[in-house]
């Protein structure tokens, strides 16, 4: 994207007016992912802690069209350090199905995947927040969660499977 | 919290002041801890509290540039045109304690071989820091340019 590629460069120059720009563009995604993913207890110190460690790590960063990957990879640091022990459970392995691109051919629209989310383990919990709900790429998904696309894949399927569950028994259904 | 109030909270690692006061703590205490250092070896003898005294002097200095380097590395941004102003202000304090090694080996007649040595070193160290600086800068300039910025 190179208007966020222009604001990393400008920011990595010093316009402080570049800064805020960056931030105003970017604070609602990290903010949603933050809090969908920790609660809305913590999310406002998290989130803080996230762009503190934005600023301090900008002047370094070498690929400024790198940076939602970047970005994404330090919300899901601090995520992951007030999560620790949900992360620190086994992954259970699931062959991987066809994403869509298209979250409407999904089984599930955004207002149900909002709504069943928190019943859904961290790692399933992640990926459907960072496809479905801020649009990222399946390769940039990939980056953030430091593991291959297909694990991407599997975790998207698996979360898919789980929240169909979820729904299936708030409304009574075997 | 809106991106506004973020933003507030973000003025404090990007303060210039703290930028600025966090540089010249480095370089000062660089700076002292080694013209401290070269007066102490510019001295031929001297008594044991003597030397225990600018021993100190130069932890001391040392210390704020330790202080100095870990705030700048790990505690608040320095961007490109900082790191510009830092690398001046480096090679400016190069620059006074070459003279001032200078001075007192004209007063003194010669310092030991190692204060020498120290300002070539410190002298080239500042000036490749800026020319790296210069070139980071330039280097954005252009990609700023290239992305119609």
């Amino acid at each position: 994207m190179s208007s966020d590629e222009l604001l990393v460069v400008r920011c990595r120059l010093g316009e402080r007016d570049a800064l805020a720009e960056l931030v105003r563009a970017w604070h609602a995604p990290v903010w949603g992912y933050v809090r969908r993913m920790i609660g809305p207890a913590e999310a406002d110190d998290v989130t803080q802690e996230v762009w503190l460690a934005v600023v301090r790590g900008l002047p370094g960063l070498r690929q400024p069209e790198r940076f939602t990957p970047w970005l994404f990879t330090i919300a899901r640091r601090a995520v992951t350090n007030r999560l620790r022990a949900e992360y620190a459970r086994p992954e259970i392995a699931t062959d991987a199905e066809p994403v869509s691109p298209d979250p409407a051919d999904a089984l599930v629209d955004r207002a149900e995947l909002v709504a069943g989310l928190a019943a859904l383990p961290a790692r399933e919990r992640e990926v459907l927040i960072l496809f479905h709900l801020e649009d990222l790429p399946l390769e940039t998904c990939a980056l953030i969660c430091d593991v291959p696309v297909g694990t991407v894949k599997s975790r998207l399927s698996r979360a898919r499977r789980l929240l169909r569950e979820e729904m299936n028994r708030k409304e009574g259904r075997p | 919290m809106n991106a506004d109030e973020l933003i507030s909270r973000l003025s404090g690692p990007l303060s210039l002041r703290r930028r600025v006061a966090t540089t010249v703590a480095l370089l000062g205490g660089l700076l002292g801890a080694a013209f401290v250092g070269l007066l102490w070896l510019s001295e031929p003898v001297l008594p044991l509290r003597t030397q225990l005294a600018f021993g100190a002097l130069v932890l001391v200095g040392l210390g704020w540039a330790g202080y100095g380097s870990w705030v700048l590395s790990r505690r608040t941004p320095l961007f490109a045109l900082d790191r510009v102003i830092a690398g001046w202000l480096a090679l400016a304090a190069s620059g006074l304690l070459a003279g001032l090694t200078a001075l007192v080996a004209l007063t003194r007649g010669g310092v030991h071989w190692a204060a020498y040595l120290m300002v070539v070193v410190l002298l080239m160290v500042a000036a490749g820091n800026l020319v790296r600086a210069r070139a980071l800068r330039g280097a954005l300039l252009r990609r700023k340019r290239e992305l119609g910025g």
